[in-house]
């Protein structure tokens, strides 16, 4: 079951204080709103959930230009298999499974099309000490390391540390072992302290 | 938790922090994806359209059958003999690979086994699709034991999934017999129609 906070649907909880008001329509209402045709409803719920996916996709396919294609893609392919959700109150976590596999679909795509650009490691700095990754024109430099992953890796990595997703999360989002997903967070670490290490000592 | 596992966390938690800087689209996020959604036909027409279950070209292209479990094991069993005629009667040339799906199908409330059949030259093939993840070594299909036919059973939600098969672990293959879809960067995938 997916408790993640910032997925909870709106079905429960609602109490005065919480992220929606109270007078909102819950997500169970606006998947059946949205799946008898309201086009608004389901704009609610992207705009609901929109959010929370955004930073996901945006890392996982290296850009906001490619983000937001492959978001609209997504919430396009949710919107067409809405009568097939069948937990409309957890439409949040079903969401973000179709975010998911629509990145990693995009992202293996576009890996057999374009030969990848190789960067001058020097562009990588010292990723590996703390006093510098909180510096904003870093985040090119971090992202391009994360882009080098394989596309289990990057999943894994992005979910458990920038999403900070547990892996009960994980595992229900992209139904893979715990075990599995731990061992991917370890082989990413690993993978990410190699690149940034080479390039501090370059 | 050991010391490795928490410097991992530690190491990760750091390089994170950069990338957890927020990520925003603007409202015509919704405006575009409204237009896109009243050019769909609505939802539940979907759910009433029907059509023959068979046409004369039956074989050449993935189908869903509604059958019950013992009858779809019957039917599973004919179907892979008739795969296997078609295989051979569609035997490739040397030069050529002809990836040919076939679809078997038990179905349950939510999945129905799907049996697809690719046919051609190689040393390794794999299925890759949305109901899959696009994992390339998620499914890989089997010799069936006939010269060039590999075979995968593959449990798929209903819908309307894109699948291509990866031979030899890098030539991305749709199969020539479904119909299929172009993406952005003008990659062919098959389309298969699970359920109604």
């Amino acid at each position: 079951m997916y408790h993640g906070s910032s997925l909870r649907g709106c079905d429960l909880n609602d109490e005065p204080g919480s992220q929606f008001s109270v007078s909102e329509r819950t997500d169970t209402e606006l998947v059946n709103a949205a799946t008898a045709g309201d086009a608004q409803a389901f704009a609610e719920l992207s705009r609901r959930y929109r959010g929370v996916v955004t930073r996901f996709a945006v890392r996982m396919v290296g850009n906001r230009d490619d983000a937001e294609d492959v978001l609209q893609s997504a919430f396009l392919r949710a919107y067409r298999a809405l009568d097939r959700c069948r937990e409309p109150s957890k439409f949040g976590a079903w969401l973000y499974q179709i975010v998911a596999n629509e990145c990693r679909s995009y992202v293996i795509r576009r890996a057999r099309r374009e030969r990848r650009i190789v960067r001058d490691e020097l562009q990588l700095r010292a990723m590996a000490t703390p006093a510098v990754v909180d510096a904003n024109d870093t985040l090119d430099d971090v992202q391009y390391a994360l882009d080098q992953l394989d596309i289990d890796q990057r999943e894994a990595f992005v979910m458990k540390h920038v999403e900070q997703l547990s892996y009960e999360e994980m595992s229900e989002i992209t139904g893979d072992g715990i075990s599995a997903l731990k061992m991917r967070v370890k082989r990413a670490c690993a993978r990410l302290r190699e690149l940034l290490e080479e390039a501090y000592d370059v | 938790m050991s010391d490795n596992a928490r410097d991992d966390q530690r190491f990760g938690d750091r390089v994170a922090q950069v990338l957890r800087t927020e990520e925003q689209f603007g409202d015509d996020f919704e405006e575009s994806l409204v237009v896109a959604i009243r050019a769909e036909r609505p939802i539940r027409s979907k759910l009433v359209r029907r059509g023959p279950v068979l046409s004369p070209a039956w074989w050449r292209t993935p189908r869903t059958l509604r059958v019950s479990p013992l009858a779809g094991l019957a039917y599973a069993a004919s179907l892979a003999a008739v795969t296997a005629v078609a295989a051979v009667s569609a035997a490739p040339t040397p030069d050529t690979a002809l990836p040919v799906t076939m679809v078997a199908q038990t179905r349950t409330d939510t999945v129905t086994l799907v049996r697809f059949v690719f046919v051609g030259r190689a040393q390794t093939v794999s299925l890759v699709g949305d109901f899959n993840r696009w994992g390339a070594e998620q499914t890989p299909l089997t010799p069936s034991g006939l010269d060039g036919m590999w075979t995968a059973s593959v449990r798929v939600p209903q819908g309307r999934h894109e699948y291509a098969f990866i031979v030899d672990g890098k030539r991305w293959v749709p199969d020539p017999t479904a119909p299929t879809t172009s993406d952005e960067f003008d990659t062919r995938s098959s389309i298969v129609t699970v359920g109604s």
